[in-house]
C-alpha cells in the first residue's frame, strides 16, 4: 500500500481536487496525506516590511484549519487522511515532501477558471519536471 | 516544517543594523535642530522686514546686502530666517548719502531696492530701522526642468514598481544632489539647495511618531489580541452572520484607527477566513468588507495612516484636531459603508451554515487565543497611556512623536520583549523613504514647482472655498487608487497651504482633511489602492481564495464613492 500525496489549499477548486483525491484513495486503498505549501513572498508587495514570521504563525493557523477540513471530508468518504503542512518555495518543497512521504502517487488541482490557461500550464511543465526528477507519477484532477 | 524566511545579512549586521538606522536618523535631526541660527541686535539703524514670494510664503536663506553711497562693496550682509525675517545693520559712524539693499536667491529674481527721501532721512536717525517687505520673484531656470522631470520620474518608477518605493526615493534624491552640488558649481541655475538646507524640508516629527508607534504595534501584535477579537465577535453573533460582519468591520476600523490597517488586516485576515468557513460562507464576503473597513477606520485619527501624521505635522493639528473634525465624519462614512455591504451580501449573510466539527472549532478556539495575557495587559496599559498623552498633550505642549517615543519606551522597559527582535520590528526602510521623499519635495518646492500647481489650481477654483475642497478630495482619491498616496499628499501638501491662505474661509483647514479623505479613502478603489488590499490578496491566495483586480474593483469602487462623498459632506457641513 503507497501513499498519495495531494497538493491543496481551500477554495472550490480545491475541493474538488480534494474529492478526487479521496475517490482515488478510495480506489486503490492507498494511503491519502494533504500537503499544503504556502510561503510568504506576496509580503514584499506591501511596501513596508513586515514581520514574516508573525504572518508564517497566523498562515500556519489558518493551513492547519483548512487541512483539518480536508481531512474531516474524507473521513466522511470513508478514507483515513492526514496532513503536512511546509512552508517555502512551492517546487522545491513539493519535491522534498514527494521524497520524504516517499509518495506513490502526486495529485496536483486543476487550477480553477479564474487563473487562467497559463497556471494550467504552468502546472503541467511542474508536473511533468516532478515526474521526471522523482519517478513518481503525477496527475492533476480533476481531469 | 521549514523555518521563517531568514534575511541574509550576517548575523552581527543584522543585530547593527536597526541601532545604525537609529543612530542616522539621530543624527540628522540634531544636524537640523542645533544649526546656530543668527542673533540681530536691535541697536543702531538699518532695514528690517521680511522676504516673501509672490504667494506670500516667506522665503528663507535669501542674500540681502546693504551698500551706501553707490560703493560697490556692501556695508552690511545677511541670511533672511526661516520665517522670513531678516535685519540689515548700518554702522553708527556711516556716513550715508543713498542706500541700496539688494536681495539675491536662486530660483528667483534679484531684487534691488532703493528707499526713497522720506525713508532715507529715518535711516540717517539713530537708533532708527526702515521697514520694508522684499517680495521676490520666481525665476524658472534650468534646474526647474531637471528637478521636475526627476520627481515625475520617481512617481512613475514608484508607480509601476520597477524599483522599491525606498529606493526610488533615495534615487532620486541622489540624483538632486548631484545635479545641486555638483551641477550648481559649474552652472548656478542648476544649484537646488545644499545639504543642511536640504535636511530643513526633513519632518522629523513624522519619523519620530512612525518609529514610536512602529514598536507599540510590533509589542501589541505579538499577543494575539486581533485574532481573539474576530473569535469573540464570531461568539458574539451567535450565527447571525450580518451581526458578524458589522463587528467585524467595527473591529478593523477601530484597530486601523489606533494601530495600523496593514498588520491588523495581516492578523486577522487568516482567523475571518475560518469564520466564514465556520459560518459557510463564502470567505470574500467577510474578508473584503473588512478590509475596506479598515481603510476607511485609519482617516478616522492622527495616528491612523501615514497621510494623516503628514499633514497633522504639517499643519500642527493635534489628535483632538482630527477627532473633533474628522472621527464624526469617518463614522459616518463606515455606516455606510456597512449599509452598503450589507446590501451587496444580503444572499451571503443569510445563509445558514452547517456549523463545524468539534476538532475545527477547538482549532478556531485554538487560534483566536490571546499568546500572552500577562504582556497584553502590560501593553494595553502602556498604550492607554499614550493615548492620553495624545488628548492631552496640546495642553502641555508634548508633541505627539514624543508621547508615541515615550510609549515605545515604555513597551521596550516593562514589557521587556527582546530588544534586539523589537528594533528589529521598525520598518527603517519605509523609514528612510520618508526621508528622501521629504527631501525630494523639498526641491520641487525650492525650484517653483509646486508654487507654479498651487497657482494654476488657485487660477481655477479662484476664491470658491467648495469648489477647491471637492477638487482636492476627488483628485486625491483618484490618484490614490492608482499611486502610492503618500508622495502625491506631501506634494500636495504646500498646495493645499497657498490654497489655505487666499481662499476666504479655508483657514479652518477644512482643505487638509479634504486631502486626508481623499487621500486615504483612494485607497480602496482598487487593489493597488493600498498595501492592505495587496496583502490580504496574498493571503486570501494562499488559502484558495483569489482576488482579482477586477473583482475588488466591483466592491472597491463604489465602496470609495460612497465613503468618499459621505466624507466630502461632512466637511461641508461640518466647515461651511
Amino acid at each position: 500500500m503507497g501513499q498519495i500525496l495531494c497538493a491543496t489549499r481551500g477554495g472550490e477548486a480545491s475541493i474538488q481536487t480534494q474529492d478526487a483525491a479521496i475517490a482515488k484513495a478510495k480506489e486503490t486503498g492507498d494511503e491519502l496525506v494533504f500537503l499544503y505549501i504556502y510561503d510568504v513572498e506576496f509580503l514584499a508587495l506591501a511596501k513596508y516590511t513586515l514581520r514574516s514570521d508573525v504572518v508564517s504563525e497566523e498562515l500556519d493557523k489558518m493551513a492547519r484549519f483548512l487541512m483539518v477540513m480536508a481531512s474531516e471530508r474524507a473521513e466522511k468518504q470513508g478514507v483515513q487522511a492526514r496532513y503536512v503542512i511546509r512552508q517555502g518555495k512551492f517546487d522545491t518543497e513539493l519535491e522534498s515532501a514527494v521524497k520524504e512521504e516517499q509518495a506513490a502517487l502526486v495529485i496536483l488541482g486543476r487550477p480553477g477558471e479564474e487563473e487562467g490557461r497559463f497556471v494550467l500550464e504552468h502546472l503541467r511543465e511542474l508536473a511533468a519536471k516532478l515526474q521526471e526528477e522523482t519517478g513518481v507519477p503525477v496527475c492533476i484532477l480533476p481531469e | 516544517m521549514n523555518q521563517a524566511l531568514q534575511l541574509k545579512l550576517p548575523l552581527s549586521a543584522r543585530r547593527l543594523t536597526p541601532y545604525l538606522g537609529l543612530v542616522l536618523i539621530m543624527g540628522l535631526w540634531l544636524t537640523v535642530a542645533f544649526r546656530p541660527s543668527e542673533t540681530a541686535t536691535a541697536a543702531g539703524r538699518g532695514v528690517a522686514g521680511r522676504v516673501i514670494d509672490s504667494q506670500g510664503e516667506p522665503v528663507g536663506d535669501a542674500e540681502l546686502r546693504l551698500y551706501v553711497n553707490d560703493e560697490s562693496e556692501a556695508v552690511a550682509e545677511t541670511y533672511s530666517q526661516p520665517d522670513g525675517a531678516y535685519l540689515l545693520v548700518l554702522r553708527e559712524d556711516e556716513t550715508v548719502s543713498s542706500v541700496r539693499v539688494e536681495v539675491e536667491r536662486p530660483h528667483f529674481e534679484t531684487y534691488t531696492w532703493i528707499p526713497g527721501q522720506a525713508e532715507l532721512e529715518i535711516l540717517l536717525e539713530d537708533g532708527s530701522f526702515v521697514t520694508h517687505d522684499v517680495v521676490l520673484k520666481r525665476r524658472i531656470v534650468a534646474s526647474f526642468w531637471i528637478i521636475a522631470a526627476i520627481f515625475l520620474g520617481m512617481l512613475a518608477v514608484i508607480a509601476t514598481e520597477r524599483l522599491h518605493n525606498t529606493l526610488a526615493a533615495l534615487l532620486a534624491m541622489v540624483l538632486i544632489f548631484a545635479i545641486s552640488q555638483l551641477g550648481g558649481s559649474i552652472n548656478p541655475d542648476l544649484f537646488v539647495f545644499t545639504f543642511e538646507q536640504a535636511l530643513e524640508h526633513v519632518d522629523f516629527e513624522v519619523i519620530f511618531l512612525l518609529l514610536g508607534m512602529m514598536i507599540v504595534i510590533g509589542v501589541i501584535e505579538e499577543t494575539g489580541i486581533f485574532q481573539w477579537l474576530a473569535y469573540q465577535a464570531y461568539r458574539l453573533s451567535r450565527g447571525k452572520i450580518w451581526l458578524l460582519q458589522i463587528i467585524l468591520m467595527s473591529i478593523t476600523a477601530t484597530a486601523s484607527a489606533l494601530l495600523d490597517n496593514v498588520t491588523t488586516m495581516l492578523l486577522i485576515t487568516p482567523i475571518i477566513l475560518e469564520l466564514a468557513l465556520a459560518a459557510g460562507i463564502k470567505p470574500l464576503s467577510l474578508v473584503l468588507p473588512a478590509l475596506l473597513a479598515a481603510n476607511v477606520g485609519g482617516l478616522a485619527t492622527l495616528i491612523g495612516t501615514p497621510v494623516n501624521i503628514m499633514i497633522g505635522s504639517f499643519v500642527g493639528l493635534s489628535f483632538n484636531d482630527f477627532v473633533l473634525n474628522l472621527t464624526p465624519g469617518v463614522i459616518a462614512a463606515l455606516v455606510g459603508l456597512m449599509i452598503f455591504v450589507q446590501l451587496r451580501y444580503w444572499k451571503e449573510y443569510h445563509t445558514t451554515g452547517a456549523g463545524l466539527s468539534p476538532a475545527l472549532m477547538k482549532q478556531l478556539e485554538e487560534n483566536g487565543r490571546i499568546r500572552d495575557v500577562i504582556n497584553l495587559r502590560k501593553a494595553g496599559i502602556v498604550f492607554g497611556v499614550v493615548l492620553v498623552l495624545f488628548v492631552l498633550g496640546e495642553q502641555f505642549h508634548l508633541s505627539p512623536a514624543i508621547s508615541a517615543i515615550a510609549g515605545a519606551v515604555a513597551m521596550l522597559l516593562w514589557v521587556s520583549p527582546d530588544i534586539q527582535d523589537m528594533m528589529s520590528v521598525v520598518d527603517w526602510t519605509t523609514l528612510v523613504f520618508f526621508i528622501g521623499l521629504f527631501i525630494v519635495v523639498g526641491a520641487v518646492q525650492e525650484v517653483g514647482l509646486l508654487a507654479l500647481s498651487a497657482d494654476w489650481i488657485g487660477r481655477v477654483v479662484g476664491e470658491n472655498l467648495l469648489a477647491a475642497l471637492l477638487a482636492i478630495v476627488w483628485m486625491a482619491a483618484l490618484v490614490s487608487g492608482m499611486v502610492d498616496n503618500i508622495p502625491f499628499a506631501a506634494a500636495m501638501l504646500p498646495v493645499v497651504k497657498f490654497l489655505t491662505r487666499t481662499i476666504p474661509g479655508a483657514e479652518n483647514h477644512s482643505l487638509y482633511y479634504g486631502l486626508a479623505i481623499g487621500a486615504d479613502l483612494g485607497g480602496n478603489s482598487s487593489l493597488i489602492g493600498s498595501s492592505a488590499n495587496l496583502v490580504v490578496a496574498g493571503i486570501t491566495e494562499r488559502a484558495g481564495y483569489k482576488i482579482t483586480f477586477r473583482k475588488f474593483l466591483h466592491i472597491g469602487l463604489p465602496a470609495t464613492a460612497i465613503t468618499t462623498a459621505i466624507g466630502c459632506l461632512w466637511l461641508i457641513i461640518h466647515f461651511m
